[in-house]
């Protein structure tokens, strides 16, 4: 990045427990120079930026947010081998001036990893609130660490943050009062005595001491590590106290807070009031079994009306006046290209990825949503109301939050299993996500069943809904039954304070999610469109004698016992490339004109078929886009194949059956 | 409203009551530190209004009335206390008086507030204590520390006089409520000998008068309070985490989330299915009930 010339630039990293506001103090420092993308290895999300201080450029690398730097979760592991490994020149540590226990405790594990820190002491007013208050000249007196209050939600010190930052970097302060808070009279001979039998081991890039903590911590990545390098007798002797010494785990966390609690006691003017909070009484109703759930279902029901009242007639607008009309242009104006070339550029890249860019307004609509009800800390409610009815399917809580991300994109429902620590309910979860009808089904079914079932529509888009949620309902359970057996994860999440939404905050995680889909859009989605287009044009003598048709009539006899037609077949094949491509697909296949498509599905779908059609639809494989990101969160080509062979089984098998038994009703 | 003066008598009157039925005007003279027949003149007044009944040269009974008026107003003193020190900080000798003047000028909603805050202790600092909303004081039958004999182990419950001279002289000894003692020896003029922890201390027989106390059985330690899954608490219950039952699956994340042996936790919603949502280092925290089933708590009352 922006270094000065041939020195590398420092390297500032941003630490903090998850809901402190780390993300607003990291976007306060870095402005719109920021870079997202995935840690090395891994599919978190990682964010650099640059920020400048009195000539000194500073790179800037927000960790995730962790309650400690045991590798309890990838997340924690991430931050804590950034430090041991990158070794970052300073780490801020970003804190909750009114949830101060549980934020000092992560500092305590800072102070042992981070050789220069300055602690940005946020969220000052929610302490306010709360009745209690930190004394900054005694907290950095404490510790010998410098202190910044700040309110960043108001962008209150910043400018002192940065100047601290520059100082505190260039003059660094001198001398750690604290050391070793692990070490007491229950812990400190079982640590030492492992660090010992580690004497001759390379425990590197980790301190040996740190190291032998963390051991008997129950740090399950330093354990694997060890384990390896180790020889086999001396890891027999570690591993027998380990066993013996379970509870040093609970003592060393006993200690942290020991001195979370000293600290504290010196510097916390008053101790929270511990009254009945503003957010305690709206939990009251948020968290309750029946009213947590119709609140629930309002509050989506609500966002879903804001995202389709305004989306929908913004993706019209695109489709019509920016798509079409270049459509034209192509085909119109731009008569001195060869006819392939034409086609290419008018139904391949602007029908199959012009189409699907449309959907962006939707998208973005859909992330601000998300955004409010996240910034606001409404999701975190979501998961606890929905815990008992996703533990019948194996899962907890926080995989509900994914799965309704899904109904916007599958694409970030897949990405949103981040937030699961259990790499079994992830994979569930990811299994589960393509099963939720997105954007994209649902304009399809609203097409298609306008079509078919004139008045009845909303009665049968309503119902083939709720049957793919029926059928994923059923999936979980035997999935979680019979394929992937194991211990259950439990929920445990902080439900933060709810607090006035960050305008700046939600906007700028709105819009690099958009961004990834924009950039998806155009990269795999416009591959696969040019791909598809090709075989619909090759040979040559029109699209029914092209490739795209002969893999239609192969296909026939398996639509037959759908009541499918081979333009269906094509049609429903092509909405791999994008759920929305079915529409435009069936449009070049069956009308001249797309205006033409609703009577031609009217005569030629009988009301089975047409029920048919819509589960096979909603059920289909996931599209390129979400297939690449199970890809890539899996980190697996088996779960990807796994994913789209079982839709695509549980698909077509549906589809019969519903047709079959249609049938059987009709005559 | 009724006066100061008023519920000053009647709080005397009742705390003597235990000891002494009916209270004569010459110890509330000596409790309260006004003339004899000060004392006389103020009961007659109480007696007319129907708060007390009084025979003259026996001695004053509270009525229902009077008691319940006098419970209120040492219900108050209590939770004053407790807040003056355990909120605002202040030394313990310090705060009887300034209670004192507190507990006249409390109303019921004042009261109230002060109740759910402190719910996590159910004595004042100097461990009498504190009479629930319907005027009930759990008996903790205690005695006086100078009734105990040598060879009994008791712990020290409350402090009987709350004189700033003599709290500042039970700090020093290291002998506040809660504190554990075994009776070494016991002298011909009441002289004790305390042995706590590592310590000896040797108690004058009215400063060990002063103090009450209550055996401890043999076996305390092993039925000391039931541990039970925080899950069965039911929404409002407070408790202290004691340990952990079960595997260590989710230890390492229940430790970093502040549930550690000693963290006073409370319920605030438990639907008997589902999560439960429980206030921890001052947040909220949804712990489903699996891993709840596994951290071992205590209930406080109160």
């Amino acid at each position: 990045m922006a270094a000065r010339s041939g020195e590398k630039a420092p390297v500032v990293a941003l630490a903090g427990l998850p809901n402190v506001g780390k993300s607003t103090v990291f976007n306060l420092l870095t402005g719109l120079s920021q870079h997202v993308g995935n840690w090395p290895g891994k599919t978190i999300e990682q964010k650099t930026g640059v920020m400048q201080y009195d000539g000194l450029t500073m790179q800037l690398v927000d960790l995730p947010g962790t309650y400690s730097l045991t590798a309890n979760s990838v997340e924690e592991q991430i931050a804590r081998d950034y430090l041991v490994k990158e070794r970052p020149d300073l780490v801020v540590a970003v804190l909750n001036a009114a949830s101060m226990e549980r934020s000092l405790y992560l500092v305590a594990e800072l102070i042992e990893l981070a050789p220069r820190l300055v602690i940005a002491l946020n969220m000052t007013d929610v302490a306010r609130q709360e009745g209690t208050k930190v004394n900054v000249g005694a907290l950095e007196a404490a510790l010998n660490i410098p202190v910044v209050p700040m309110v960043a939600s108001r962008n209150q010190g910043v400018k002192d943050l940065v100047k601290v930052i520059g100082v505190e970097y260039s003059q660094p302060t001198v001398g750690r009062i604290v050391k070793h808070i692990e070490s007491g009279s229950e812990t400190e001979g079982d640590i030492s005595h492992i660090a010992q039998l580690l004497a001759d081991e390379d425990t590197t890039p980790y301190p040996r001491h740190w190291a032998a903590t963390k051991l008997l911590e129950g740090d399950q990545q330093i354990n694997r590590l060890l384990r390896e390098r180790v020889s086999e007798g001396r890891w027999a002797d570690i591993d027998s106290i380990l066993k013996d010494k379970e509870a040093t785990a609970i003592a060393i966390a006993g200690l942290r807070f020991d001195w979370v609690r000293r600290v504290l006691s010196t510097v916390q003017e008053k101790r929270p009031l511990g009254q009945i909070s503003l957010t305690e009484r709206l939990d009251r109703a948020a968290t309750h079994p029946i009213l947590g759930l119709m609140i629930l279902l309002l509050v989506m029901g609500l966002a879903f009306a804001v995202i389709y009242g305004i989306g929908v007639p913004a993706q019209q607008f695109l489709e019509v006046s920016v798509v079409e009309r270049v459509q034209g242009l192509v085909f119109n104006q731009m008569t001195f290209l060869p006819d392939w070339l034409q086609g290419l550029l008018g139904d391949g890249i602007l029908g199959g990825a012009g189409l699907v860019f449309t959907f962006a307004p939707i998208l973005l609509l859909f992330f601000l949503a998300w955004g409010f009800l996240e910034d606001v800390g409404y999701t975190a409610r979501v998961a606890f109301v929905t815990d008992r009815y996703m533990h019948a399917i194996g899962l907890h809580g926080k995989s509900s939050l994914p799965l309704l991300l899904g109904f916007g994109c599958n694409v970030p429902a897949v990405m949103g299993t981040r937030i699961i620590e259990s790499r079994r309910a992830r994979l569930l979860t990811v299994l589960l996500a393509p099963l939720i009808p997105c954007t994209g089904r649902m304009a399809v079914i609203a097409v298609i069943a306008g079509a078919v079932f004139g008045g009845w529509a909303i009665l049968v888009t309503v119902g083939v809904i709720a049957f793919s949620l029926v059928v994923l309902a059923i999936l979980g359970l035997v999935m979680n039954r019979f394929v992937l057996r194991g211990k259950r994860a439990a929920l445990m999440m902080e439900l933060p304070l709810y607090h006035t939404p960050n305008p700046r905050t939600i906007g700028l995680g709105a819009w690099q999610r958009t961004a990834a889909f924009i950039r998806r859009a155009g990269t795999v989605i416009l591959i696969v469109s040019i791909v598809v287009w090709l075989l619909s044009y090759f040979p040559g003598e029109g699209i029914e004698e092209s490739f795209l048709a002969d893999i239609g009539r192969w296909l026939e006899p398996l639509g037959k016992l759908m009541g499918l037609d081979w333009e269906m077949m094509v049609a429903l094949l092509t909405s791999f490339v994008a759920k929305e491509n079915t529409i435009a697909t069936l449009g070049v296949l069956l009308g001249q004109e797309g205006s033409g498509l609703t009577e031609v599905l009217r005569e030629m779908l009988t009301p089975a078929a047409g029920i048919a059609f819509l589960v096979a639809q909603v059920l289909f494989i996931p599209c390129v886009a979400t297939a690449a990101c199970i890809r890539q969160e899996t980190g697996s080509w088996r779960w990807m194949a796994t994913s789209i062979g079982l839709q695509l089984v549980l698909s077509l098998s549906l589809a019969i059956l519903v047709f079959q038994i249609g049938r059987l009703i009709e005559t | 409203m009724r006066s100061e003066r008023v519920e000053e008598y009647l709080e005397a009157i009742s705390k003597r009551q235990r000891t002494e039925t009916p209270v004569s005007t010459s110890s509330l003279a000596a409790d309260l530190g006004v003339s004899l027949p000060a004392v006389t003149e103020m009961m007659q007044r109480l007696a007319a209004e129907g708060l007390i009944e009084y025979e003259p040269n026996k001695g004053a009974t509270l009525t229902a009335e009077g008691s319940r008026v006098a419970i209120t107003t040492i219900r108050r003193h209590r939770l004053w206390e407790r807040f003056l020190t355990d909120i605002l900080g202040l030394k313990w000798d310090k705060v009887h008086e300034e209670a004192c003047r507190l507990e006249h000028a409390t109303s019921p909603e004042t009261e109230d507030r002060l109740a759910s805050l402190m719910s996590e202790t159910d004595t004042c600092p100097h461990g009498h204590p504190i009479p629930d909303k319907d005027g009930n004081i759990p008996d903790q039958g205690v005695g006086l520390l100078s009734e105990f004999e040598p060879g009994q182990k008791v712990r020290i419950a409350a402090i009987g006089r709350e004189t700033p001279d003599l709290l500042r002289k039970v700090e020093k000894w290291g002998l506040k409520p809660g504190v554990v003692v075994s009776i070494e020896s016991k002298d011909s003029k009441g002289s004790m000998g305390l042995k706590l922890d590592d310590r000896e201390v040797v108690l004058k027989k009215d400063s060990a008068a002063a103090l009450l106390a209550k055996p401890v059985g043999p076996d305390e330690e092993t039925v000391k309070e039931e541990e039970v899954p925080i899950s069965r608490l039911q929404a409002g219950e407070s408790g202290v985490v004691r340990s952990y039952a079960g595997g260590r699956g989710m230890l390492g994340r229940c430790l970093s989330m502040g549930f550690t042996p000693g963290s006073p936790v409370r319920v605030i919603e438990n639907y008997g299915r589902g999560p439960i949502l429980v206030s921890v280092c001052n947040s909220e925290v949804a712990v489903g009930r699996e891993i709840a089933g596994r951290i071992m708590v205590t209930r406080k009352r109160g």
